[in-house]
């Protein structure tokens, strides 16, 4: 070996929490072990990639080490610098690509950036000068004051156009001509370090990771302004800083850059720390000098402005942290270097703490100007867990929320401030959709009141009047006229208050009612929280997001607690298909369930199907279902046997009425029935839960199709039914609308019709080649289903990209897995034939234009992007949607502009007295669930019509008896997450070819483990 | 909630030398505060009288002070302080159920010790390690990425809240 080798260790106190020390000891052992001369163990401060630390660096060559444990250290040692083999489970992985990345610079997060102010973070040894001698530290010190004036330095720094960094954004250099143009003998400047913005850590990593560049820049500072004595006023919170940035100050009295008569220019200047005692508001200029000379840090009313009389009445400068790391860099590479970067108006860089649901959280440094989806998907590598993008909350407390639809703004001062936010200290807070955006306020405003200092009224007064009415509406409390009193409130807050705190406090007030008053009005009117996170709103989130209302948290405690029986009556309590949704369901409860914040959601799913799976087993031996006893009457007739249909008729059933369904077809469950592939939904499973329906005591009448001969007129007048409720479906398969696309074509399908023919044994050629057009369940399964059937190779070609499949993990990986391949961005524009059979597809490709209002990416075509793809069979799955050719042409039912029939929102009554229709039929293809839900709210409607009450409907959730939570058992003593039970799968090479079901389900001991996981939230309250 | 624990003529020694170290300095108050919290745990109330004469100011003043910064404090604090972190990216990242959890655990609500004086439990504004959230702090020690079994781990020697009286 020839080059020495350096391993950085990082040592912010990011990494030193995840165990970096440790890791730093270990490797040093291990080099000393094998006597390894060339190679030298040292430490950096902060990288800014804290969420992939322990962060390890090898130099020179710059392989990106992540995630490192004390026990890589051996490997690290020989395999990688001994043997030269670098290790590369330990390489960072691109959230996207599943890429591993070896080297540093080649890792999507520090590729787009451009670092001015962080230069030196992670590249030094924040306790060695010489470390940042080396990278030209303290030349721009000498250069200022051995070949500058002062009032030169002042120039320079006016002509740089750098602006504040601590968010206000006041030019730097005027600031200081300010101070220097007022006659004074003593002077000071102070580094306001107090950095009490919730979610900002950037002033933290550069005095940890590069404290000389401070030093350096207030310094030259104290020399532009007169000023002989520096304060640093730092927060308590940062032990490590304080630590690093005294060192930091020893050693440049030491080397002659701090003291008297400073490198012999005649220029003498100390710096002092002072550490801060837990008061936000110390961050204001006035507070901050009070609390430096050992007062109450209260702000005062400006003027005097701290340049006429600041600490200990003298004429004050106070810059940021980050403004005066910015200057030694200014100085030495020169103002138009600086002002070269960014935008016209905001030179120069922005540093951001990229935080919350975001993928890779750290500090991020780029130009004036980069767009903000630029910082969070590119760099920021997008929204983890697969969830959607909501807004970002940029400033900390004192700035606003940006929705979805303005992220394609450029980050600067003015552009910020036109949406109601601002710069800031730089904290940039990523929110998803399970971030509630008035509890967001609140929580905020509960900071800001309880951080008001309490000077000046409007602020005092303001900031508690606001907190009480968004806590008010947060807990299903508020008025609609509440909103306009936290406007004018917010108003006033804004334009009285005395300082800073209570000038901005209200922006994310503002900004949530301006951009999501949706929200604001779900938890007043519906009290609704649409985030599932407001406690008082609910009883548990999973329970409160579940569109049927089950009472999850009560069934899975049961299923801790092996009580498998009281597990499945409690499903059902709220929904008959228990054994269809533990298969099929698309389980928005397990999205938000809070667990699923901390390391991986309870599978609720798999739990209803242990529960039901467990009773179909037991069938036997439990006593048999008893049906519903009849208590009303009157009789109500439902049409359509599909999972709407159904569970209205079970939920009438329940509440007492005679139910007759009435179906076409000579098999019940709908669309489950004749689209949903065996392998994922056997036809047994779809059996066993119409049959408990049959068995509560709904009657279903197959082959009985309602239409011209068999009227809904005939259900009442001739039947004698009191009311129907019509349930029928979207079983029409849309045209996509494109040329070439002929029925009658050979070797061209619609998904629909071509998944039901399948089901019941229809033979079709498929030929070699299967294309399938779509990216939902249909085209899935449509494509999977081709496989099964000896396709040699199936494409789905879908426009958008994966981020925008309606289909959930586990089905896109499993398609994946048995060798779908999926083209994304890939948009056909023509079926070609060859003599009326269909030869292939003409395509165009897309990309993701702006997000629009739901953060849905619009696609848009690529010009000249056009290709062909060969193809024996082309199955278009691109939507399904209601069929009403059944209804009489001239039946009085409305219909809307969609072809559906028009039914009130909260009865789903339509104009005909005693019709109702609702599930698929109404709103069109829709997740199993909703259509149970719709089910349910119909026949709470049709009793509430038959019982003459014209009350609206309204479905609560459900709370019933404690159950005693069941003590988690901690197994093993690692500090792991304790991740999700997997489910057992057929392998992939078995499935191709067959249509056994895939998933395999829980056991008992596996359920019972699972369902341990649950941290009872409904035991909260 | 903790009864008030008696002061000890070594801890009042102390306090007494720390006072005449600052004694007339300029500026001094809050680093002298500290001092104090750093050598016995606390602000005891009867030092207020003799900082104040020190440093030619009111009690009221120094009082005033003290109640002003939330991390100086007149009551004994436990062996350990936790800081469960309620900063913004925390708190979205499910800070709200950690401090749940180490609220189970120790059988405590926020700013209370528990009646053996181990451990306080407190919650800080932000720890500024945000990109480990969720966070939590035991004295100096900062835990990232928390999970709930981190936090049945971290509190594994003391039994279940609910039995410790």
């Amino acid at each position: 070996m020839t080059d020495k080798k350096t391993i950085f260790v990082c040592q912010g106190t990011g990494c030193v929490s995840g165990g970096s020390n440790a890791v730093y000891e270990a490797l040093k052992a291990e080099v000393a072990r094998n006597k390894l001369d060339d190679v030298e163990v040292d430490f950096t401060g902060c990288h800014g990639f804290c969420e992939q630390g322990p962060n390890v660096v090898i130099e020179p060559e710059g392989i990106f080490y992540t995630h490192v444990g004390p026990d890589d250290a051996t490997d690290i040692i020989s395999s990688h610098l001994i043997e030269g083999k670098p290790i590369e489970r330990l390489f960072y992985t691109d959230p996207k690509s599943g890429e591993k990345i070896p080297l540093y610079s080649d890792i999507n997060f520090y590729k787009q950036q451009q670092r001015v102010v962080l230069r030196n973070c992670g590249h030094i040894n924040p306790e060695k000068i010489e470390h940042y001698l080396a990278r030209d530290g303290y030349r721009a010190l000498q250069k200022a004051l051995l070949s500058m004036k002062p009032e030169e330095v002042i120039e320079e720094m006016k002509s740089s156009g750098l602006r504040g960094r601590g968010g206000a954004g006041f030019p730097t250099g005027r600031k200081w001509e300010f101070c220097r143009n007022v006659p004074a003998t003593k002077r000071y400047v102070i580094c306001n370090a107090d950095e009490g913005d919730p979610g900002a850590f950037m002033d933290r990593s550069i005095l940890e990771a590069d404290p000389h560049s401070i030093i350096e820049g207030l310094t030259i500072a104290g020399y532009a302004m007169g000023a002989d004595e520096g304060y640093v006023y730092v927060r308590a919170e940062y032990p490590l800083a304080v630590k690093r940035f005294t060192i930091a100050l020893r050693q440049a009295h030491e080397k002659g850059f701090l003291g008297e008569n400073i490198l012999g220019s005649g220029f003498s200047f100390t710096i002092h720390v002072k550490e801060g005692a837990g008061a936000f508001v110390c961050g204001e200029e006035t507070a901050l000098m009070a609390s430096i000379e050992g007062k109450r840090g209260m702000p005062r009313p400006r003027p005097p402005f701290p340049a006429q009389s600041g600490l200990d009445g003298k004429p004050s400068n106070i810059n940021n942290a980050k403004t005066l790391a910015t200057v030694p860099a200014i100085i030495d590479k020169g103002a138009d270097w600086f002002a070269g970067i960014g935008t016209e108006k905001s030179h120069g860089t922005a540093v951001f703490a990229l935080t919350g649901k975001v993928a890779n959280s750290g500090l991020v440094e780029v130009p004036m100007g980069t767009p903000l989806s630029k910082v969070i998907f590119d760099i920021g590598g997008g929204i983890p867990r697969g969830k959607r993008f909501k807004a970002v909350q940029t400033g900390g407390p004192s700035g606003g929320c940006i929705p979805a639809r303005f992220i394609d703004t450029p980050v600067e001062y003015d552009s910020l401030a036109q949406l109601g936010s601002i710069m800031g200290s730089g904290g940039m807070v990523v929110l998803d959709e399970n971030t509630c955006m008035v509890e967001v306020a609140r929580y905020f405003l509960s900071f800001t009141q309880d951080e008001s200092c309490g000077k000046c009224v409007p602020c005092r007064m303001g900031t508690r009047q606001m907190l009480q009415i968004l806590t008010r509406i947060t807990e299903g409390r508020g008025r609609m006229k509440d909103l306009e009193q936290l406007q004018e409130i917010a108003r006033t807050v804004k334009e009285c208050s005395l300082c800073g705190l209570g000038q901005t406090c209200p922006n994310p007030v503002l900004t949530t009612l301006n951009y999501f008053m949706d929200e604001y009005e779900a938890h007043i009117k519906e009290k609704q929280c649409p985030a599932a996170v407001c406690d008082s709103l609910m009883i548990s989130p999973c329970q409160h997001t579940c569109p049927a209302g089950i009472n999850i948290p009560k069934y899975v405690a049961h299923i801790a607690a092996g009580e498998y029986l009281e597990a499945i009556s409690t499903i059902r309590q709220r929904n008959p298909f228990a054994a269809i949704c533990g298969r099929i369901c698309h389980h928005p409860c397990e999205g938000k369930c809070r667990r699923g914040e901390l390391d991986a959601p309870v599978s609720i799913r798999l739990l209803k199907r242990f529960a039901a799976d467990w009773y179909a087993e037991h069938l036997n031996e439990l006593p048999p279902p008893q049906p519903f006893a009849r208590t009303r009457k009157e009789t109500v007739a439902v049409v359509g046997a599909g999972p709407t249909g159904l569970s209205c008729a079970y939920f009438l059933a329940s509440i007492g009425y005679g139910v007759t369904v009435f179906e076409a077809l000579p098999v019940g469950g709908g669309m489950l029935s004749v689209a949903i592939p065996e392998f994922r939904l056997p036809q047994a499973v779809i059996d066993q839960d119409i049959d408990y329906i049959i068995r509560s005591g709904v009657e279903i009448r197959y082959n009985t199709p309602v239409n011209m001969n068999f009227s809904i007129d005939d259900l009442f007048k001739k039947e004698g039914f009191k009311a129907v409720f019509v349930a029928a479906g979207a079983q029409r398969s849309q045209r996509i609308g494109i040329p070439g696309e002929l029925e009658d074509l050979e070797g061209f399908h619609y998904g629909l019709r071509f998944l039901r023919d399948i089901k019941v044994g229809k033979h079709i050629d498929l030929g070699k080649r299967v294309a399938v057009i779509g990216g939902g369940n249909v085209a899935l399964d449509t494509g999977r289903t081709a496989l099964r059937m000896g396709a040699d190779a199936v494409t789905i070609f879908y426009r958008r990209s994966r981020e925008e499949m309606p289909v959930t993990e586990v089905e896109y990986r499993e398609a994946v897995e048995e060798g779908i391949d999926i083209r994304f961005l890939t948009s056909p524009t023509r079926i070609v034939n060859n003599h009326w059979k269909v030869s292939g597809l003409q395509c165009v490709r897309m990309e993701l234009g702006e997000m629009d209002h739901s953060g849905r990416r619009r696609p848009i075509v690529i010009p000249d992007s056009d290709f062909f793809a060969e193809a024996d069979t082309v199955i278009a799955a691109v939507g399904q949607a209601p069929d009403l050719s059944f209804l009489p042409a001239d039946s009085a039912l409305e219909r809307t502009r969609w072809e559906t029939l028009a039914v009130d929102s909260n009865t789903l009554s339509t104009n005909v007295p005693g019709v109702f229709a609702g599930g698929d039929f109404v709103s069109g293809p829709g997740m199993v669930v909703n259509a149970i839900a719709a089910g349910r709210r119909g026949a709470l409607a049709i009793d509430k019509y038959i019982k003459g009450d014209t009350s609206s409907v309204e479905m609560y959730d459900l709370k019933s008896e404690v159950i005693i939570e069941a003590t988690t058992e901690v197994e093993e003593e690692t500090w792991e997450a304790q991740p999700r039970i997997e489910v057992p799968t057929l392998p992939p090479q078995d499935r191709k070819k067959s249509f056994y079901e895939i998933e395999l389900g829980f056991n008992a001991q596996q359920a019972q483990i699972e369902a341990k996981r649950c941290l009872r939230c409904d035991l909260e309250r | 909630m903790a009864e008030t624990k008696e002061i000890t003529s070594s801890e009042l020694k102390r306090i007494r030398d720390i006072i005449d170290a600052h004694s007339g300095q300029k500026w001094s108050l809050i680093p002298l505060l500290q001092q104090i919290q750093e050598e016995v745990g606390y602000i005891p109330p009867q030092s207020i009288e003799p900082i104040a004469h020190a440093l030619e100011l009111f009690p009221a003043q120094v009082q005033g002070v003290i109640s002003f910064y939330t991390q100086l404090y007149t009551c004994p604090q436990g062996k350990k302080v936790v800081r469960v972190c309620r900063g913004t990216a925390c708190h979205v990242r499910g800070g709200k159920t950690i401090l749940k959890l180490v609220k189970q655990n120790l059988g405590i609500e926020e700013g209370q010790t528990t009646p053996d004086y181990e451990y306080t439990l407190e919650t800080v504004a932000c720890i500024g390690v945000c990109a480990l959230a969720p966070n939590m702090v035991i004295g100096n020690t900062t835990y990232g990425h928390m999970n709930p079994k981190k936090v049945s781990l971290l509190f594994a020697d003391r039994e279940r809240g609910e039995e410790h009286d």
